[in-house]
């Protein structure tokens, strides 16, 4: 098992009203699961993510992650967690444009202070990997979508996290650069990748193991 | 890590021409205009800090009261430098000295030079370096003289032994050469090319052995261990107990406080030029404050883009302290590139600016201070700049920023818009100081000065010149190009040559008022265009007027009611009568009033020869003709003149050099300022683009859109003029205090400040403000 939310729930002020943006979650996810959350817009599908991600938090509940207690901890062990475990890919790409494809992918090994011969033979491994090592030197702007998402999720592999979270990888690309990238999601499942994605479309959704619905913040039972 | 950032900072630079170049540019005037005030304030903090034993040389003014009030004099009784050195413990040495020019002649080479007469302990005192003769014995012989080399290289040309040479001196006295010394460095505020005993200085009047006459500047050294209070406290009441009945008190100023701590008032020290070099360091402060705020308005004006950034870095595991540490390095990297920019700009301009303040600075980079003043200005400078956007942008919450919600700055635009409002407040005081100053120079240049000082020009008197007079003065008029020719014992624009003890009719307590005397010829009001008011001038036969005196206006006030003619002055067994009333004129202090004058019809005290020139004839010619006449008949000494205007001119230098600097830093100011205004209406623009876009759509006209842009600028500018004008009243008045005859500060100065200001501004805005108003709303309405 690598998480686990008992009655997790988001609430936060709104103009004085109580809004439960995700309300009594309990769900447990093992390694190796390919899971798809769906739900229509609004309905705490990127919150979860964020949740899960530690880029934001619950307000209420247990949120266990490999064994240990996240809602207990405090930022700097959250912050540690989740730099050293898990990756997370977005839908509009979010590279940094003043970097070249092979700098992105290398940013979260300079903040996780790998040294530096160690760095070239990861980063070359994975442009090697994706087959993008003849775009190494070129900025995010000279590239199309599904090369942009490519990178993106090269850069969330680079740290060889046990957990990638997608929120809508493939909301920006057209229908064959997306089924690539499912494809390529399926293929790190198999090697033992823990994958959560956000998606609103059944095709993709039909790519994981498991599809959990959600409906104005609480998940619908199966 | 750091080549990371520093990496992407050159990117980002590359990437954002124009916001870099805002940048750098503002920070470029910024430090280039820090280094000048900085250079020229060390300048100014190391004069007479050449001298070995500065820490223990004092210059010995002396207090004297007049009227119930303290003023401080230069000059002291001739015996009290040895008396000091006898009974003083703790005085090592002490010398007389009295600054004089002299004519030199050597074969045909005639040169005038400054040069002082003093002791054997003034060369010892002031470590003179020699590079012929000796310290010890360069004052073994009454006929000695020590000259500097640039002297002996003037008088015998380069690499030659003079060392015993002969020097005529004023065509007349032989001095034999006892001593080269090195020259003097530029930063000495008491000048001298040569040193000759004192025994020479007015062939060793008796009047010079006597405590009654103050004439001599006193120098003397302290030893080691002395403690300054001690000796102090002894040499305030040496006076009083040689000369008995006097409370004049002699004390010590040291010479390291010369320069920039010599104001006197009540006898007391109260500063100097060193209010100027505060005040400007203060300015190049403020002026790098200015271009470090136009950093941080960009910066975070620009939050939005560089949001995105912060997110995605903290996605992946950026801490806050790592987002800090790269923007502050972006900064850092903008900023040298500012410095180098800077050194390139320093490089042309301290020419210019050398120029313009009369100094020879030099930018010196090889001196580890300069380079050290540079570095630490450049790192102050980025990190300043670079730590509130730093802070501000990497507490960004990274769910915020990618979910696209925009980020909360209110806080952030509050702090922009205070900044704006810092910027122009100071822009605006300066303008206000600017026209302030000008405006006072320009009220004292232009006031009454009971004289006309054009076309006068002014000589020292040497040679035959006063046994000559009569022929000299007629040889001159002849030539048609002179209307007036002058004798004075003192100079027409400076005090010097007063005293008390006077007693006359119609006045009480009279001895202790301090009146200027002049020597004068039948000529001189004339010659200088003064008004005689009441009474009869002096008469060209002296005899005659032996006992005639002329006075000023303010002399026949103190002389009471009715008409000063006729009244009796009394000087020691002497007694005059008035003969006339001069109108008031202006000598000494330009921004005060002058002591009252008496006028004696004596030429042969006369030192300074003044000729009033026909403004008819060109200066080419008329000086061609007063030369041929000079040459005539003083044919033993150079023509050197100096145009008195020039002269007067040069008393407003302090001043003048304020009002420059003011004006060029108020220039400099704005347009800072300016830069960052332009950056922020660019931004501004920018970001309401859609808004722009939807009203244009909705039937808004270009100039309602202008002034949708500019209405909020416009606020900002009239906050800093609402701010600005009481600091700017506060400062100014305190300012002007500072002078006796000063300018009413005007409000209206305040309204066109304030109207500069604004118009400035808006100029700057309006240029973002139509492109943005004039944009196709479709570009902008179609992103989405």
């Amino acid at each position: 098992m690598i998480l686990k939310l008992n009655n997790a729930s988001k609430i936060i002020k709104s103009s004085g009203k109580k809004i439960a943006l995700l309300n009594d979650i309990n769900l447990e996810i093992n390694t190796g699961d390919f899971i798809s959350l769906m739900g229509p817009s609004g309905s705490g599908k990127s919150t979860l993510l964020n949740c899960i991600g530690m880029l934001d938090h619950f307000t209420e509940g247990a949120y266990t992650f490999l064994d240990e207690p996240v809602h207990a901890m405090k930022e700097k062990q959250r912050s540690k967690l989740y730099k050293e475990y898990i990756g997370f890919v977005f839908q509009a790409y979010h590279l940094i444009d003043e970097l070249t494809v092979y700098e992105n992918i290398e940013t979260p090994l300079l903040y996780k202070n790998v040294k530096s011969s160690e760095r070239k033979a990861q980063v070359a491994d994975i442009l090697d990997r994706f087959n993008i090592v003849g775009k190494k030197d070129l900025f995010p702007t000279q590239l199309s979508g599904g090369q942009q998402q490519l990178v993106g999720i090269a850069r969330a592999l680079i740290s060889k996290p046990k957990l990638i979270l997608a929120d809508e990888p493939t909301g920006n690309l057209n229908s064959k650069q997306g089924i690539e990238i499912m494809e390529l999601f399926t293929e790190l499942n198999k090697e033992g990748v823990t994958i959560i994605q956000a998606t609103h479309s059944e095709s993709n959704a039909a790519y994981g193991s498991r599809i959990i619905n959600l409906l104005d913040g609480s998940i619908v039972p199966e | 890590m750091i080549k990371n950032y520093i990496k992407i900072a050159f990117r980002g630079l590359l990437k954002n021409k124009g916001y870099s170049f805002l940048n750098i540019f503002g920070l470029t005037i910024g430090i280039t205009c820090a280094s000048l005030i900085f250079l020229w304030v060390e300048d100014e903090m190391n004069f007479n800090t050449d001298f070995a034993k500065q820490d223990q040389i004092y210059y010995v003014p002396t207090n004297q009261k007049y009227d119930g009030e303290w003023r401080t004099f230069y000059s002291t009784p001739g015996p009290l430098a040895q008396d000091m050195k006898n009974e003083i413990p703790g005085v090592v040495r002490a010398t007389r000295s009295c600054s004089e020019e002299r004519t030199f002649t050597v074969g045909d080479h005639t040169i005038n030079k400054k040069g002082r007469y003093a002791d054997q302990d003034f060369l010892e005192i002031f470590n003179l370096s020699f590079i012929e003769g000796t310290a010890k014995d360069a004052f073994n012989n009454p006929e000695a003289i020590v000259i500097t080399k640039e002297t002996a290289e003037l008088l015998y040309g380069e690499n030659t032994k003079v060392l015993g040479k002969i020097i005529k001196v004023n065509n007349n006295d032989n001095y034999r050469i006892s001593g080269v010394i090195e020259n003097l460095p530029k930063n000495v505020s008491f000048p001298f090319d040569w040193v000759a005993p004192f025994e020479r200085y007015r062939g060793g009047a008796e009047w010079m052995t006597e405590y009654g006459s103050n004439f001599s500047d006193t120098f003397v050294e302290l030893s080691p261990e002395a403690s300054f209070e001690t000796v102090d406290a002894g040499i305030r009441k040496i006076i009083g107990k040689k000369s008995e009945g006097s409370d004049t008190q002699a004390f010590l100023h040291s010479i390291k406080d010369w320069h920039l701590r010599s104001k006197f008032e009540g006898g007391k020290k109260v500063g100097g030029r060193i209010t100027y070099v505060r005040l400007f360091t203060i300015i190049a402060i403020i002026i790098l404050l200015i271009a470090c705020i136009n950093f941080m308005n960009l910066s975070t004006a620009r939050s939005e883009k560089k949001a995105n950034e912060v997110g995605v870095r903290k996605a992946m595991g950026s801490t806050r302290y790592s987002l800090i540490i790269q923007f502050v390095s972006e900064a850092l990297t903008m900023a040298f590139f500012a410095a180098i920019a800077s050194i390139i700009l320093l490089v042309v301009l301290i020419p210019q600016f050398n120029l313009l303040i009369e100094k020879e600075l030099i930018l010196g980079l090889t001196n580890p201070l300069h380079l050290g003043a540079l570095l630490g200005i450049t790192i102050i400078c980025g990190v300043l700049a670079g730590l509130y956007p730093a802070f501000y942008l990497s507490s960004f919450k990274p769910v915020e920023v990618l979910k696209g919600i925009k980020a909360t700055n209110g806080s952030a635009s509050f702090i922009r818009k205070g900044l704006v409002v810092g910027q122009f407040t100071i822009s605006i005081v300066f303008i206000i100081c600017t026209i302030l100053v000008y405006q006072q120079i320009q009220h004292v240049k232009n006031r009454e000065l009971g004289y006309e000082k054009d076309q006068l020009i002014s000589m020292k008197v040497n040679g035959t010149i006063i046994n000559k007079f009569s022929v000299i003065r007629q040889d001159l008029i002849n030539t048609g190009a002179v209307k007036g020719v002058a004798l004075s014992n003192s100079k027409l624009l400076s005090g010097g040559n007063n005293g008390s003890g006077l007693t006359w009719q119609g006045g009480t307590n009279t001895e202790d008022i301090l009146i200027s005397f002049r020597y004068i010829n039948s000529d001189f009001l004339n010659t200088m265009g003064m008004q005689l008011l009441e009474g009869r001038d002096f008469s060209d036969h002296i005899a005659k007027d032996s006992t005639s005196v002329m006075i000023t206006e303010s002399f026949a006030k103190l002389m009471g009611e009715g008409s000063a003619i006729g009244k009796k002055v009394h000087r020691g067994d002497d007694s005059y009568e008035v003969t006339g009333v001069v109108k008031d004129y202006l000598y000494g202090d330009m921004y005060g009033t002058s002591d009252p004058v008496l006028f004696f019809n004596y030429h042969n005290f006369a030192r300074h020869l003044y000729i009033k020139t026909d403004a008819q004839v060109s200066t080419n010619d008329m000086l061609a003709k007063v030369e041929k006449v000079l040459k005539k008949h003083n044919p033993a000494f150079p023509f050197e003149y100096t145009f008195v205007d020039e002269i007067f001119n040069k008393k407003f230098k302090n001043e003048q050099l304020v009002g420059k600097l003011s004006q060029l830093f108020a220039l400099l100011a704005i347009l800072i300022s300016c830069l960052g205004l332009f950056g922020l209406a660019a931004y501004t623009a920018e970001q309401r683009s859609k808004e722009i876009g939807v009203r244009k759509v909705l039937g808004a006209s270009v100039t309602g859109i202008v002034k949708l842009l500019s209405k909020d600028f416009l606020k900002l500018v009239l906050i800093s003029i609402v701010v600005a004008t009481p600091i700017a009243w506060y400062g100014m008045n305190n300012w002007l205090q500072d002078f006796a005859y000063r300018i009413e500060i005007n409000w209206w100065i305040f309204i066109i400040a304030g109207i500069m200001a604004i118009l400035i501004a808006m100029t700057t805005v309006s240029f973002q403000a139509i492109k943005a108003a004039i944009a196709n709303p479709v570009d902008s309405l179609k992103t989405e």
